[in-house]
């Protein structure tokens, strides 16, 4: 390694004192008693100022009350604790709110469906029954029969106006046209 | 013997608050005292230091020293604490200003005349004066090396400031408290 022949300068000392030092300097430094003094000289207030603060915050920081910390400390576990209890608290009741409405619809579409189910078997083991003794055709007809009667039914249940279906009254040209398809 | 390893080491050190207390909260106390001139504020804010530290222990991934951390979260407070009050900064701080010449009396004064301490202390005091010429950058990295004679790379780290940035502060600070403090060189 170069070793740097002529004394540090106060930049190279002030480089070596916040820890920046070339390695030429480091190992001048270490063969060189002036410079040593220099240094020594340079870092004095420094290692000063380290030491009396040192005295005067260990001083300040015996007078500081650790039970202080010590509550802080616990009121922030009985915070977390109630901050959980309370989170918990609004998710069982959130889920609860959830699941009030959900199961109850569940259930009564369960029962309109299951009763729906039922009937229909009922109707169809009635006529199952009754035609368990006539020959396939027949069967066929009267499950035909019985299909054509629903729908009769059905359409004689349902509301005839149009306006109540959703559609506009007839105009009178409408009229004209369908009377006279009716001609 | 089972050799514990180094993270869970921390973890448990960091676990105990009675410990980290004992262990660093005069030296944090330093730091953050002359970091802000003011030793009440200093004093609430090491405390919360510790709060915040204790309480977020579980973000510590140990690739730095406990003291490096502690010294980051202070670090953090402060700016908060500066932001707050930036334009009353010092001004304030005098109301409560830190007076180490009766801790100065503490010092050990075997190695040396009782001229030569007194002298030590005059200097610290100059020391402590030149700080508020600082700006903030340069007295943060300034006692980062000297208070608590971290290394460069370290300092970096912890202010996140390029390395290069963090040289040229300290070659500030260092002319600027020299230039302050009489018969140095």
């Amino acid at each position: 390694m170069r070793i740097s022949a002529r004394h540090l300068n106060e930049d190279e000392l002030e480089s070596v004192l916040i820890g920046d030092a070339a390695p030429e300097h480091t190992a001048h430094l270490a063969a060189c008693e002036p410079c040593k003094a220099a240094l020594a000289e340079l870092e004095a207030p420094l290692a000063g100022f380290r030491a009396v603060t040192l005295a005067w915050s260990e001083r300040r920081s015996a007078t500081m009350p650790l039970r202080d910390l010590q509550a802080a400390q616990s009121r922030a576990a009985v915070a977390g604790r109630k901050r959980f209890a309370l989170s918990a608290g609004l998710a069982a009741a959130l889920a609860i709110g959830v699941a009030v409405p959900v199961l109850h619809y569940e259930a009564t579409h369960t029962d309109a469906a299951q009763s729906l189910p039922s009937a229909q078997a009922a109707a169809t083991t009635e006529t199952a029954s009754a035609a368990s003794e006539e020959s396939p055709q027949q069967q066929q007809i009267a499950r035909d029969n019985q299909m054509l009667r629903a729908i009769d039914q059905e359409l004689s249940s349902s509301v005839e106006s149009p306006a109540a279906l959703g559609l506009q009254e007839s105009t009178g040209r409408n009229r004209g046209y369908r009377s006279k398809m009716q001609d | 013997m089972s050799q514990v390893p180094a993270a869970g080491r921390v973890a448990s050190e960091l676990d105990d608050i009675d410990a980290l207390v004992r262990t660093y909260r005069a030296r944090l106390l330093r730091f953050v005292a002359f970091s802000i001139g003011d030793a009440d504020l200093a004093e609430s804010i090491t405390q919360d230091c510790f709060l915040k530290a204790y309480n977020g222990r579980a973000s510590f991934r140990g690739d730095c020293s406990v003291n490096t951390w502690l010294t980051s979260i202070a670090m953090n407070l402060i700016r908060d604490q500066q932001r707050l009050q930036k334009f009353r900064f010092w001004r304030q701080a005098r109301a409560t200003a830190i007076d180490i010449t009766d801790a100065a009396s503490f010092l050990p004064s075997n190695e040396s005349s009782p001229e030569t301490s007194i002298l030590a202390k005059e200097k610290a005091k100059q020391v402590q004066a030149a700080l508020e010429h600082l700006s903030p950058n340069q007295r943060t990295v300034f006692l980062m090396r000297f208070i608590e004679e971290m290394d460069l790379s370290e300092i970096a780290a912890t202010t996140r400031m390029p390395i290069n940035t963090v040289k040229t502060h300290l070659h500030r600070a260092l002319k600027s408290v020299r230039a302050q403090v009489g018969g140095v060189r």
